[in-house]
């Protein structure tokens, strides 16, 4: 794996104006991002804003309506030997066949893939005390995630992706699971890119943020950086928009009697210097939680207290401003 | 991809394999009733080669009764919907399996692409239907033997089994099945659209075609059919009592009689032929619908809108 070296330059993953659609509805459209070489990505957004679509374009799955997917500088295409290799990939629900051992699967993924590692496989599964002779279907649902991620990790595939793959778990096996994910992350020079709604799961392991909303990507960009170019302003409930600093992505005005004030959150750049407190503002940093909720509330409620002229200026959070 | 074909449809290998070893359990034991019966009613000697029926009337006539529903008809209504029901079994559950259980996702996303996976699949599939379509035409030749050397393997209810046609019948529906495993996704509504077309395409072609693959010949009728009323026409299922045919000679298919005493016919020598026409519509049916399904799957998107 040391082709796929972080100093090349050569991002992990890049999309160029993807779009993919189904009959006559976009399911995802205009999507460009990158993702760096050994990046652990989180893909958020709401049940059906094209996390799924987007990711079975990268995995090769999925035949772009248009623009491309380049995995490590070379360009995906959908059904392709060298494309599928390239990616390994824990569907939601991670599906395994009901009748087969895990044995069986490993023997499957060991046939299908010419670079199969199947000590990594075996090893793995040992550790989590999971038997080689157990069939699937009386294997537990965490049990039968973690060979889903055993099989995606012995396939030995430089970019993994993972759909949503703890929404079907309890806690405490989404926790071990996502425990497992980071430990791996941490050995390996591995790319991750984790799909999911549940924010939360996301937040302790991811250092790339890429939120989606409505087939559109909303924001994308390193978790720190993002987390520094936002703030979260508590200001009276009066405040005209345009007296805000950065650009107002998301407001809640709060109609409590004793102090009626509006949260807003907001995002500062290089041109738009950092808010300073003025009597009877409060100024926070954004939590990671804050930062994704108020771009998926931004995208579904438009903001009906800013004035027109205002709103019209407002730049559309793209990508490109955000991608390193 | 070959192991994981055989460990995927091992199941129906065993299932197929019983189903081969009944059939083959009953057509000994009735085989073996029905020919020491045909040398012990006079049948197996000269007298059906010599006269071409004639006079060995009372013969046929016992063996005929003992057998004759059995074996023509009996085993011909059940036997009818066999190939298609293993077709559509096989055939239903083999892609729309992977889109019930979501296992396409782990399928098609390992290193091997999904065309070749389909390829491989259904060619080693296919293989193991032929033999099975082999063996069971060869179990089936076996146990109508005798029968065969009284009605002669043109008659409907013979030609189904013997030869080419059960295998081609078998792919025919194996293949209608996996195409609609493809466009339906769901196994069970898959085999049913599946047979329902195979039933249709089985009988239309039956009774209305394949009398006429080849122009049929005309002669004149027996002399002994002149005087005797029970000569038999041989259309459909095969009656009672067969012999002496109007044509004068065992295994020949008649169609009908025309004015002057004359009969239209397709001769016994024409089974082969007609095997292999047959054999070849039902064989180009499922080719069209294996390549069908293998385009379509390379070309359509994944199964998530």
């Amino acid at each position: 794996m040391t082709e796929h070296d972080a100093g090349s330059g050569v991002p992990a993953l890049r999309a160029e104006r993807l779009g993919r659609r189904y009959g006559k509805v976009w399911g995802l459209r205009d999507c460009t991002l990158e993702v760096p070489v050994g990046a652990v990505a989180a893909l958020v957004g709401p049940n059906g804003a094209g996390k799924t679509t987007l990711l079975e374009m990268i995995i090769g799955l999925l035949k772009p309506t248009e623009g491309q997917v380049s995995v490590f500088g070379e360009t995906s295409r959908a059904g392709t030997a060298g494309t599928l290799a390239r990616v390994g990939y824990v569907a939601q629900d991670h599906p395994l066949y009901r009748d087969f051992t895990v044995a069986d699967m490993f023997h499957l993924g060991h046939a299908m893939n010419p670079s199969w590692d199947q000590k990594l496989a075996v090893a793995r599964v040992d550790a989590l005390g999971i038997p080689l002779k157990r069939k699937v279907k009386s294997m537990s649902g965490g049990q039968q995630a973690q060979v889903s991620l055993t099989m995606a990790l012995a396939k030995r595939a430089p970019l993994l992706v993972l759909d949503e793959p703890v929404s079907s778990l309890d806690p405490v096996a989404r926790l071990e699971f996502m425990r497992d994910v980071m430990a791996s992350a941490a050995d390996t020079d591995l790319t991750f890119l984790i799909s999911s709604h549940v924010v939360s799961e996301l937040e302790r392991i991811c250092d790339w943020l890429i939120i989606l909303a409505n087939g559109h990507v909303q924001l994308a960009g390193p978790t720190d950086g993002l987390l520094a170019a936002h703030q979260l302003l508590t200001v009276p409930r009066d405040t005209p928009g345009a007296e805000l600093p950065g650009t107002a992505i998301h407001r809640t005005d709060s109609d409590s009697p004793s102090y009626r004030h509006s949260t807003v959150l907001v995002r500062t750049g290089a041109d738009q210097p950092a808010a300073r407190s003025r009597p009877g503002w409060q100024v926070d940093p954004v939590s990671f939680e804050q930062l994704v909720l108020g771009y998926l509330q931004h995208q579904s409620t438009p903001m009906t207290h800013d004035d027109p002229a205002q709103a019209a200026q407002r730049p559309r959070p793209s990508t490109k401003e955000f991608t390193r | 991809m070959i192991w994981v074909t055989w460990r995927q449809h091992r199941g129906q290998a065993i299932a197929c394999l019983a189903v081969l070893a009944a059939l083959a359990v009953y057509a000994i034991i009735e085989g073996t009733s029905m020919r020491s019966a045909f040398s012990s009613d006079g049948l197996a000697g000269s007298c059906l080669a010599r006269t071409q029926g004639i006079g060995c009337e009372n013969g046929i006539g016992a063996f005929m009764d003992k057998f004759g529903t059995v074996v023509n008809i009996s085993f011909w209504s059940v036997a009818l919907i066999v190939p298609g029901l293993i077709g559509v079994l096989v055939g239903g559950s083999l892609i729309a399996r992977e889109s019930e259980y979501g296992t396409w996702r782990l399928a098609w996303s390992q290193s091997v692409p999904r065309a070749r996976w389909l390829a491989v699949k259904l060619g080693l599939v296919t293989g193991g239907l032929i033999v099975l379509g082999a063996a069971m035409t060869a179990v089936i030749t076996w146990y109508r033997a005798p029968m065969d050397r009284l009605t002669g393997r043109m008659q409907h209810n013979v030609f189904d089994f013997e030869g080419l046609v059960l295998t081609a019948y078998i792919l025919c529906a194996f293949g209608f099945a996996v195409l609609a495993g493809l466009l339906i996704r769901r196994s069970i509504p898959a085999m049913i659209a599946a047979f329902i077309p195979w039933l249709a395409i089985r009988l239309i072609v039956e009774f209305v075609f394949r009398d006429q693959f080849l122009a049929p010949l005309t002669t004149a009728m027996a002399a002994s059919c002149h005087t005797q009323a029970g000569c038999g026409s041989g259309i459909g299922v095969v009656p009672q009592s067969v012999l002496p045919q109007s044509t004068g000679r065992i295994g020949d298919l008649v169609l009908g009689s025309k004015p002057g005493n004359l009969v239209s016919y397709q001769p016994a020598d024409r089974f082969w032929p007609f095997q292999f026409i047959e054999a070849g519509i039902f064989v180009a049916l499922a080719a069209a619908a294996l390549g069908a399904t293998i385009l379509l799957l390379r070309r359509r998107a994944a199964w998530s809108a």
